[in-house]
């Protein structure tokens, strides 16, 4: 196992009370693995990853409970100065906008060079990762900046920085959002690409199920906090066990669709400061009942790896006879 | 001849229902040398969504702005229901802006931050005048119901919406006028997938219930296909290809369609 995330916690500052935005996650991802990690915008997916190096500023917040074993060390008690061979080297991130995180006043090969591993002779290991992120146009132009490039050129060149220094462990939160879908399809298949060739492990943090569905072996989806479901990625495209997770499924547009309501789901999801009791959807689910509201349930498997914090069992029966409470 | 232009729009309107007719319209930006339309005609018909598909920087939000006449095209003309928009007096431009409304892309954009809710649509019916004094609040309660949201939202800032109540918020202030004609530019783009499928679920109530027209753009082909009737693709500036859904996406005649199809993730 090359990261093994348990019950992990982290917390957030606010005026009176610190808020819990990741209450408990437990996560595996194994060497050259895919985890795709779902969920809508604050859902505490974001925090979560950044919480496995430890990157939560202490005056914003801090990892209250847990163990983050990496390559069988615990990352929650090593010192900031062994982070520091772990962040960026070990583990690297890329995140959604590629533009505010390169940095303008320096060229792209000046930002390359910083991020390898070895200093000297940087030109020929600078040539070799242009070539591999699908760069070799840049190659010979050390003095291009950032903002000659194009959004998917730049991604690219994050990308490129985030492999420079070979990592076993590549966070990506939402690289492609921000792009194009043709842009967005080349990007998936470079990643797709390097993560075959350097048997990388990959933790895929996205709010598109399309994107994940698509790259990933294996699917976590999280629910205000939590990891409501999780699974390989076949159990879960084509028998999902919770009710959020259907309704996600049910929320993809497809050119089939031809104006037919969606099965979407009501509501919006809750704040922190104002979870429910019980289960925190259940204000939302279309099959809930009143046990919902006495007490969280626990991650239980369903079958084949797949498990669900879900007291019910949501049959393809069940679920054509309860109708959409709410459309929109 | 612009006579007859006048007429034969005036005549499409009135026997094929034509509601919106463009005809060789071009817009370029000389700083940047591009034309970001390109000799571009449609039309809309009444009751319909026509879905307009391409990648940023194509000309898609700049074709809108022409519509509406927020920019100044170069060449070519727009009929709505026979009138020609660029001869028109200020005065009758307004009365027809009344019909033809738009939603935006960024709900957090397109709210001023200071602004409360009951105020921002009622700051419609200052400029229409379309209501009068003693029906404004009910109009504005019945429009938030109408979209979702109910009374306790009178009195409540942007900042305190999450995207998708923003985005209510900013349909809502479209159907303020009344109108027939709604551009659509990317409603659902900046919003997760579960609250964009409640926002086109709404979008698709509100066009059969009120019998509307959209024009509906975006760069996503299954939000396309979830709710429109035609399609036009459109790349650098110029329409590519257009027919109904169901033939464009099943036979895809130019390479870019095709392109466009095979990057989606579609399911």
């Amino acid at each position: 196992m090359l990261l093994h995330i348990k019950n992990l916690k982290i917390n957030y500052k606010s005026d009176n009370r610190p808020v819990e935005v990741v209450r408990g996650i437990d996560l595996d991802i194994d060497k050259g693995e895919c985890v795709g990690l779902i969920g809508e915008s604050g859902c505490g997916k974001t925090t979560a990853g950044l919480g496995i190096t430890k990157l939560i500023p202490e005056r914003k917040g801090n990892i209250s409970a847990g163990e983050i074993l990496f390559e069988g060390r615990d990352v929650l008690k090593l010192t900031s100065e062994e982070l520091r061979c772990i962040r960026g080297k070990k583990i690297s991130y890329v995140f959604q906008e590629p533009f505010s995180s390169l940095n303008p006043v320096f060229t792209i090969y000046e930002q390359m060079r910083e991020s390898l591993e070895e200093k000297d002779n940087p030109d020929s290991r600078i040539a070799e990762i242009l070539k591999s992120v699908g760069l070799e146009k840049i190659i010979d132009r050390k003095n291009i900046y950032p903002h000659e490039l194009s959004g998917g050129m730049q991604q690219r060149a994050m990308i490129g920085m985030a492999i420079a220094p070979r990592p076993n462990l590549l966070v990506l939160d939402e690289p492609t959002t921000a792009l194009d879908v043709t842009v967005q399809r080349q990007i998936l298949d470079l990643i797709m690409e390097l993560k075959n060739k350097m048997s990388l492990a990959i933790l895929f943090i996205s709010h598109d199920l399309r994107i994940v569905f698509n790259i990933a072996d294996k699917v976590a989806i999280m629910y205000a906090g939590k990891i409501i479901e999780c699974g390989p990625k076949e159990k879960i495209v084509s028998s999902p066990a919770h009710p959020y997770t259907i309704g996600l499924i049910d929320s993809i547009p497809s050119l089939k669709h031809r104006k037919k309501l969606f099965n979407a789901i009501g509501g919006r999801a809750p704040l922190f400061s104002e979870l429910p009791e019980g289960c925190k959807f259940y204000p939302r689910c279309r099959f809930r009942i009143d046990k919902c509201s006495e007490k969280e349930p626990e991650l239980k498997d369903v079958s084949g790896g797949q498990a669900s914090r879900c007291i019910r069992t949501i049959s393809a029966e069940l679920r054509s006879a309860t109708p959409i409470k709410w459309n929109y | 001849m612009y006579q007859n232009n006048q007429r034969g729009a005036a005549l499409r309107y009135s026997n094929k229902m034509e509601l919106l007719i463009i005809d060789n319209l071009r817009k370029g930006f000389k700083k940047h040398k591009v034309r970001a339309v390109d000799d571009v005609s449609f039309s809309v018909f009444k009751g319909e969504v026509l879905g307009l598909v391409g990648e940023s920087g194509c000309g898609k939000s700049t074709l809108a702005k022409l519509v509406l006449r927020l920019l100044g095209a170069d060449k070519g003309s727009i009929f709505y229901k026979g009138k020609d928009l660029f001869n028109i007096s200020h005065n009758d431009m307004r009365k027809t802006r009344k019909d033809l409304q738009i939603i935006f892309q960024d709900p957090y954009a397109s709210l001023d931050p200071r602004m409360k809710i009951g105020k921002v649509i009622e700051e419609v019916y200052d400029i229409y005048k379309n209501v009068s004094e003693n029906n404004r609040k009910s109009k504005t309660i019945e429009l938030l119901e109408t979209v979702g949201l109910g009374e306790t939202y009178l009195n409540r800032l942007p900042s305190e919406l999450s995207g998708g109540e923003r985005q209510r918020v900013g349909i809502a202030r479209a159907l303020a006028t009344d109108p027939e004609f709604i551009i659509c530019d990317e409603p659902v783009s900046s919003l997760d997938i579960s609250v964009q499928a409640q926002i086109l679920n709404l979008l698709i109530e509100l066009q059969k219930r009120k019998n509307l027209t959209y024009l509906f753009i975006s760069h996503d082909l299954g939000v396309i296909g979830s709710i429109c009737d035609r399609v036009m693709v459109m790349q650098s500036g110029k329409l590519i290809e257009s027919g109904s859904c169901e033939n464009v996406f099943k036979n895809p005649q130019h390479q870019y369609t095709k392109t466009l199809l095979e990057s989606a993730l579609l399911r």
